[in-house]
């Protein structure tokens, strides 16, 4: 089936760079009469009819190819890219159809499951590698919790959609489901790793879905659950005095906008300073704060490298594929120091 | 003059995927022409496909062209995007350096409807130092402070008063008397 019905407002909207129309008056009610019958008509079917692109006259899939692989600045295997895009239920659509005619099925279509798999796994590689040779001095729990991010389905079928794979892939299911775009997707990479090397497939990993991370808080992502009892234990292992939290501002403590403001010592140093509506929270907004310094992934880190700015440490980040991080239950200062690129 | 008599819709800048983050991906997925190969008002797409069309394919080999001719019909070309969204313009009587212009301006565009920019730059990160509360910059010392203080209940950028400068000076000449005279 190449057509469907989608629930969403995702119709074939078309935007109109409008000129003045002239329309007797007359007609307006033929055209009222006219809209009123298809929205009843759409509400009962659930959603104005799509279809899929290749249902329409101009459509050329060799052309699509061609500028598929263009657009992103690639240069793949033409059968890969073909194998990459070809999903199983199509190809046992096709057959069964064929089958039903009585033509013998001679198809040659290679489906792209060992793709999508052999693709899954070289993108969670080049996406550590690359998270451990920037975030170097965090540990691997939070390395984990990026890489869970970058790969999740959400994320790599947004990035599939916008490269324009949905028009492009060949399967049953019509709207294509999240499934199907991320197999699309990870199959893609593999193929271009195979037709022009990994150094190639890394670099397009880094520019798509590496570049998701932009504007989002890491600390959101993940951060440890007993802030405070982390930060004595890695005090602790550093050899350093014990966390000291102490009261540093306060205001309002009798409304309901209290604000108290507690900052961590050490051996009378300080570290750092969190705020909160009660004792409680602001002493362990104050320790994640001090284990954001610690990680170097305050508000005010280094912006993220990207593009042309990755090319220096692009060995570093081959070489970091497979070294993960200290994990946080050993994580001191000083084992990450000599990693600092 | 306020904006909002305009049925334009405003929004902040942005793009879609971090477009130019990593690398640049040209956003306008495949363009449609249809004209007619006879009627007059197709004049200027006509010469346009039989002059200009072969550079502009190949100087966006990312954009698949579709020419589709359509008797008695009046030309126009419709855009798609690569975030889905579709863009028609008719062309009916347009000279072939109006459909060249037309034609690239669609390549700019990303998909992103037309609106008014609220604002012509965006960050994530609008604070690097931090955002000022009232407790930035105090002096720690009005933690165990008794008010009122001697020094921190003053203004803090209140510098000496023209009776204390003419006692500063008066103080100053005083003790330069003793270090002149001579040693006895």
């Amino acid at each position: 089936m190449r057509n469907g019905r989608v629930g969403t407002s995702l119709s074939g909207a078309v935007n109109v760079i409008s000129k003045r129309n002239f329309k007797a008056h007359w007609v307006a009610p033929t055209l009222r009469e006219l809209q009123r019958r298809k929205v009843i008509e759409e509400d009962r079917n659930g959603g104005p009819k799509i279809f899929h692109r290749s249902t329409f006259l101009e459509w050329n899939y060799d052309a699509e190819i061609f500028a598929f692989s263009n657009r992103l600045g690639e240069k793949f295997n033409d059968s890969s890219l073909r194998a990459a895009l070809t999903h199983k239920s199509y190809i046992e659509r096709e057959t069964a159809r064929l089958s039903d005619i009585g033509v013998e099925s001679n198809l040659q279509f290679h489906d792209n499951e060992a793709l999508a798999k052999k693709g899954g796994e070289i993108m969670s590689k080049f996406i550590n590698g690359y998270l451990r040779a920037v975030f170097t001095q965090v540990p691997e729990e939070l390395i984990r919790a990026m890489h869970d991010f970058l790969t999740s389905n959400a994320t790599l079928e947004t990035v599939a959609k916008h490269i324009g794979l949905g028009d492009l892939m060949l399967c049953a299911d019509f709207p294509c489901k999240t499934e199907t775009y991320v197999k699309s997707f990870k199959a893609v990479v593999a193929a271009l790793a195979e037709s022009s090397g990994e150094e190639r497939a890394r670099i397009f990993v880094q520019d798509l879905v590496v570049t998701q991370l932009y504007g989002q808080d890491v600390n959101e992502l993940w951060n440890p659950v007993d802030p405070v009892g982390n930060l004595t234990a890695i005090l602790k292992r550093e050899g350093k005095a014990e966390p000291e939290f102490r009261l540093i501002r306060q205001a309002g403590s009798n409304s309901i906008l209290a604000v108290y403001y507690v900052g961590v010592y050490s051996d009378k140093n300080f570290i750092s300073e969190g705020a909160g509506e009660s004792l409680e929270v602001a002493k362990e907004m104050a320790a994640r704060e001090a284990l954001k310094k610690l990680f170097h992934t305050e508000d005010s880190m280094r912006a993220l490298p990207f593009g042309r700015q990755l090319k220096n440490i692009q060995s570093r980040i081959a070489q970091l594929e497979n070294q993960p991080n200290v994990p946080l239950s050993e994580w001191i200062s000083q084992k990450v120091m000599s990693a600092v690129h | 003059m306020s904006n909002s008599h305009l049925f334009l819709p405003s929004g902040f800048i942005r793009t879609p995927l971090q477009n130019g983050l990593g690398r640049y991906i040209p956003q306008l997925q495949r363009i449609t022409l249809k004209f007619c190969k006879s009627h007059g008002g197709s004049r200027g797409v006509r010469d346009f496909i039989e002059s200009d069309l072969m550079e502009f394919a190949k100087t966006n080999p990312g954009t698949v062209v579709y020419l589709k001719p359509r008797r008695h019909r009046s030309p126009c070309m419709v855009a798609e995007y690569l975030n889905g969204e579709r863009e028609y313009l008719s062309c009916h009587e347009f000279s072939r350096d109006e459909v060249y212009k037309w034609l690239s301006y669609m390549c700019t565009r990303s998909g992103i409807p037309v609106m008014r920019f609220r604002k012509y730059q965006h960050t994530d990160y609008p604070t690097i130092q931090g955002v000022w509360n009232p407790f930035t910059h105090q002096a720690p010392e009005i933690n165990v402070a008794e008010f009122p203080h001697e020094v921190l209940s003053k203004p803090n950028d209140q510098g000496p008063t023209a009776t204390e400068q003419l006692i500063e000076i008066f103080k100053k000449t005083q003790m330069e008397d003793p270090a002149n005279k001579p040693p006895n």
